[in-house]
């Protein structure tokens, strides 16, 4: 009951919204009224199926076609249930958040309608154990992106950015598209039950279920910006701070890791597919962080943590093998839910105060009040993965799993573990060069001061909680996670304290990011001048072949067409010449060709 | 005989008004073209139900039948049909195109209507031949006549394309029907399919398909659809989009592939090839368009590229997914041509090189409704669009057997970037025309604020309705098409 309202719910909301959008309070009282009743509903039901084996929900019935079955269930599962409270909770938080944010926007009405939606359908992504639902659910939260990062429309960098969010996921997503119908064909059937019984039976075809899992990998690339999709979401820093949040911490980017997540046990039998993923997602790791690093603006600097972090989630799912389980990816993805969500609502929040997210702008802004101080800390220090913070406790354990790839015979465990390593130094380095830039001493004077709404703190304290706390999580036993050693968290910290020194030690000079790596930042701001290739490679030779279709479309096939009217035309110009009679028309001409066929075939027949 | 009251009714009524229309005056006219088009609905509702067949020795000589019924395939062509005929003559209510009266007008669209409904009912193979040419008539009046006043010469030019290239199609097709009529010894459609890939059976299906493939149209065979449509008056286009393009979505399930279904596996390859390549090719003219309402006539193009792939797949998944995709098309186009109908009359032109106020910012309504028309376009789930891609794709890439899967495999994914494709244009045609900078400080810019009310909404109103029930709602849809068609109605 509990996983069907909690899809409908949101959909209402954003229906009622709709509704009432003349009205602010209405409007409040839907959205975010729904969403705290979500977030309640969403922990009873996790409270209430911990410890129980995972059980099927229907829904509207399904429907059976002869060539193909479609169950439409949703299923829960301890795992699913926690996941779902963080995702509606953190929901939840953002949608308060945006009430305050946007309480003078004159479209504030349509941003949490959009707002509501995206949740329902990442809830739905979440539950889903059908492919066709999977779908509806992805490709729902791709339109709502477009519209939230498009919120500002009124100015070209978010309408370009929106579009460029929604082209770039769609063009990825044709490889979604076609996996899942790979995958459902060869089951026949879309529920999930069927399909994984299915791929990971003996009899199922080898290349067939690689071929169809890679291209299921290049959707979830696209959708949770991975290379070389990764670029859509720092441009995606255009919308308003709660989307960014919304997209980056609980929904959109992470859906990709729900999706291999629930596919896993056929997942880990296609080998390509493993090491797309591993490898896409090392590349993603390592480069992201070390752009995150020398980014100018925080804001931005938070997305390319996100896509860093995403791939450390999508890096875990890839190398762990089979008898460990995919579960410290899924952990991860929650943890990043809870600390990303902290953090963009932190810097949102200094933003609004110091009017721009510019580091140099926002130079010393948090030492104004110690609300954002604490809570910035909390969420970098779960950022760079410190032990016992929520961070700590899931980058520990995908660490752990990525250990155990890497001496399992299969799967690109080593490369992933070599590079969570090395990633690891450098996100302690631009974590703590974030709460350098936005706590030390501004040498303009004093910080701006205004007080902090009560909603803010709120939210702000809410989620601090949750981010020291978070790590009780992995008690529950909804996860089947690695045994954690002494070892690895030796090493992690020991990897997090040489990142944080180098930091502090440069950061006692300035910006660490223009101590260190100051010629780079130019080119990290452009995210090396990907965006040129897009346009270049993909952009530009789409739209010259769509011009030179238009010209074939008239000039060469249509030509074809004008020149059988023509040549009747013509005809009829001799046949009028020839008889002193009327003007045959066109059409007679052609009605006579037409006769000509019929005798012709007649004769070929019937002879 | 209620089945026959049904589509004589319109028929009656809109030959009346074409001889004495102009001298009703407008609003009787509508009156009552809308009371002829809302009791035909009616009686096929009843006659429907009530699961009538109508069976009359008709030219003894020939052994012609007028013979009517309906089966799980034609009767959401039918309802589509019904329902779209009531909106176009209470669209006339918001805007009656200039070229004659009114009353003419109306009776042309009856004709269309009343024709169209015949063949989707007809069970004689000559009887849907001769609904499917009766059609054509005062469709080429509507476009010939009432069509965009600014051009006469293009007006012109896209009225005769018209007639004269589905003309030479139903040509094509007939040759086909009487072909298979002589192999069947029967003109009814519900006897037993031909057997065997000889050359002869061979030719019959190349012959339909032909013809039926330039009504659909898949493309290279496409041309005259974008001149058509964007000449037509918007009820014109509507009635396009809706009815005579299903004629050729209908035409090939019911002959092609359900008369000679072994000969039609041997051309099939061929037709879902060109089907998935017409879905890229509506797809990238459409990034390259500079007018709206061409714009949308090529993405129908697209959208019957993927009908004509899924068509030819062969099995019952495809054909199920081919009228989900027809049905869903009619109301989404429908939908998207009254829309841009209705900003022509406000801006003067379609032009999208045209700098206008963003239609977020000065009418909300009409751009919301347009953001969920070119959604649905583009197979958003949750609307209408959005099953019949999704199953065409799952029946090309397991096709009815005796077909090469890697063909089917390979157009699948072809379609798939063309669905793609759709993305991009959707955003090129929102980012012209819906988003924008605010309007203060814009100056220099024809400024409309009308938003969409009245008649206009109500009907743009009713289609929304129904892509939104198409989309989250599908069983009804494949309920209907699951079953095959009934055992031989009609006496062989």
């Amino acid at each position: 009951m509990i996983a069907r309202l909690l899809i409908v719910l949101p959909v209402l909301a954003a229906a009622a919204a709709m509704a009432l959008r003349r009205n602010d309070i209405g409007v409040r009282a839907a959205c975010v009224g729904t969403g705290l009743v979500m977030a309640v509903l969403a922990f009873v039901g996790m409270v209430a199926g911990l410890g129980r084996a995972p059980e099927v929900v229907s829904t509207i019935s399904g429907v059976t076609l002869p060539d193909l079955r479609m169950p439409w269930l949703l299923w829960t599962s301890p795992a699913i249930g926690v996941v779902t409270f963080v995702v509606a909770g953190v929901a939840a938080v953002i949608q308060a958040y945006a009430a305050w944010y946007l309480a003078t926007d004159d479209r504030y009405a349509t941003f949490a309608a959009t707002m509501s939606l995206f949740t329902a359908a990442m809830l739905l992504v979440v539950q889903s154990a059908d492919l066709t639902l999977t779908l509806i659910g992805w490709e729902v939260m791709g339109w709502c992106s477009f519209l939230l990062i498009g919120h500002w429309s009124r100015t070209e960098v978010a309408r370009r950015a929106a579009a460029k969010a929604l082209l770039v996921t769609r063009a990825a997503d044709v490889g979604f598209v076609l996996g899942l119908v790979g995958l459902a064909v060869g089951a026949r059937s879309t529920g999930l039950a069927d399909v994984l019984a299915y791929w990971t039976s003996p009899e199922a075809p080898v290349n067939a279920r690689a071929l169809a899992l890679s291209l299921v990998v290049v959707g979830v690339l696209g959708k949770s910006a991975q290379f070389p999709f990764h670029d859509w979401l720092p441009d995606a820093m255009a919308g308003p701070t709660p989307a960014s949040a919304l997209i980056h911490a609980a929904t959109m980017v992470a859906a990709g890791t729900v999706v291999l997540w629930a596919l896993y046990p056929a997942f880990v039998l296609a080998e390509p597919a493993r090491w797309l993923l591993g490898v896409s997602a090392s590349i993603t790791m390592l480069g992201a962080a070390l752009l995150a690093f020398a980014q100018s603006d925080l804001k931005r600097l938070l997305a390319y943590s996100t896509v860093s972090q995403v791939a450390l989630m999508l890096g875990a799912i890839a190398a762990v093998p089979a008898q460990v389980g995919p579960d410290a990816g899924l952990f991860h993805l929650l943890s990043h839910a809870l600390f990303k969500a902290l953090l963009f609502l932190v810097i949102g929040w200094l933003a609004v105060v110091v009017g721009s997210t510019a580091a140099s702008a926002m130079r010393g802004s948090a030492r104004a009040d110690w609300v954002s101080r604490v809570a910035l800390f909390v969420g970098l220090a779960a950022l760079a993965g410190v032990p016992l913070f929520v961070g700590g406790v899931s980058k520990e354990l995908v660490v752990e799993g990525a250990f155990e790839g890497a001496v399992s015979p299969s799967g690109p465990g080593v490369v992933v573990l070599v590079v969570i390593l090395l990633t690891v130094v450098v996100t302690a380095a631009y974590s703590t060069r974030a709460f350098i830039v936005v706590t030390t001493h501004r040498p303009g004077g004093a910080p701006t001061r205004r007080t902090m709404p009560w909603s803010v703190a709120t939210v702000l304290a809410v989620l601090t909680v949750a981010t020291t706390l978070g790590g009780v999580l992995a008690l529950t036993g909804a996860f089947v996670l690695p045994s954690s050693s002494w070892v690895w968290l030796a090493i992690s910290v020991l990897l997090i304290t040489v990142g944080v020194s180098v930091a502090w030690r440069a950061g006692l000079r300035g910006d660490p990011a223009e101590e260190l790596a100051g010629r780079f930042i130019p080119y990290a701001d452009r995210g090396l001048g990907v965006d040129r290739l897009y346009t270049d490679l993909v952009a530009r030779p789409v739209l010259a072949a769509a011009a030179v279709a238009r010209f074939l479309d008239t000039e060469v096939i249509d030509a074809y067409v004008r020149a059988t009217a023509f040549t009747a035309r013509l005809t009829g110009t001799g046949v009028v010449r020839a008889h002193r009679g009327e003007r045959p028309a066109v059409g007679t001409a052609l009605v006579a060709l037409g006769v000509l066929v019929v005798g012709i075939v007649g004769v070929m027949t019937w002879s | 005989m209620v089945l026959s009251a049904a589509l004589a009714l319109p028929a009656m009524v809109g030959a009346l008004l074409v001889v004495f229309g102009s001298a009703l005056g407008a609003r009787p006219s509508r009156w009552v073209a809308g009371a002829a088009a809302v009791g035909s609905a009616g009686l096929l509702w009843a006659g429907l139900v009530r699961g009538e067949v109508v069976d009359v020795l008709w030219v003894p000589d020939l052994g012609l039948r007028f013979a009517l019924r309906a089966d799980g395939y034609s009767v959401p062509f039918v309802l589509l049909t019904s329902l779209v005929l009531i909106l176009v003559v209470a669209h006339t209510a918001y805007e009656v195109p200039s070229g004659g009266s009114a009353g003419g007008y109306l009776g042309c669209v009856l004709l269309v209507g009343s024709g169209a409904l015949t063949a989707f009912l007809a069970g004689d193979m000559v009887l849907f031949f001769l609904a499917f040419e009766v059609v054509l008539i005062p469709m080429w009046v509507l476009i010939g006549r009432w069509g965009d006043p600014h051009d006469l010469a293009a007006r012109r030019d896209a009225a005769s394309r018209f007639l004269l290239y589905t003309a030479v199609g139903s040509t094509l097709m007939l040759v086909g029907i009487l072909l298979l009529a002589h192999r069947r010894g029967s003109t009814g459609f519900a006897v037993d399919a031909v057997q065997g890939t000889g050359p002869r059976a061979v030719l019959i299906v190349l012959l339909l398909v032909l013809g039926l493939a330039i009504k659909l149209p898949v493309f290279p065979l496409h041309t005259w659809l974008p001149a058509a449509h964007t000449i037509a008056p918007t009820g014109g286009s509507v009635l396009l989009a809706a009815v005579l393009l299903k004629l050729g979505s209908y035409g090939l399930i019911r002959l092609p592939v359900l008369s000679a279904p072994e000969a039609f596996a041997v051309i099939a390859p061929w037709l879902g090839l060109a089907g998935g390549v017409g879905v890229v090719w509506g797809g990238l003219v459409c990034l390259a368009e500079s007018d709206l309402k061409r714009l949308i006539a090529y993405s129908s193009v697209a959208h019957m590229g993927f009908v004509a792939l899924a068509v030819s797949t062969g099995s019952q998944l495809g054909i199920q997914a081919a009228i989900y995709s027809s049905i869903a098309h009619g109301l989404i186009a429908s939908l998207l041509f009254i829309l841009v109908g209705g900003l022509k009359h406000r801006w003067g032109s379609a032009s999208l090189t045209v700098a206008r106020e963003p239609l977020r910012e000065v009418s909300p309504r009409l751009g919301a409704i347009l953001v969920l028309g070119l959604t649905a376009s583009m197979g958003l789930p949750g609307l209408a669009g959005f099953w019949g891609e999704l199953l065409t794709l799952v029946a090309a890439w397991s096709p009815a057997p005796g077909r090469p899967r890697s063909v089917f495999v390979a157009s699948a994914i072809i379609a798939a970037v063309g669905a793609a494709l759709a993305a991009a244009y959707v955003v090129r045609v929102l980012r012209l025309v819906w988003l924008g900078d605010a309007v203060a400080g814009q100056r220099g810019r024809p400024i409309v604020r009308v938003d969409i009310r009245g008649v206009e909404w109500a009907v743009t109103a009713v289609l929304v309705a129904g892509i939104v029930w198409l989309g989250v709602y599908p069983y009804v849809l494949l309920d209907l098409t699951v079953v095959a068609p009934a055992g031989p109605a009609v006496a062989p």
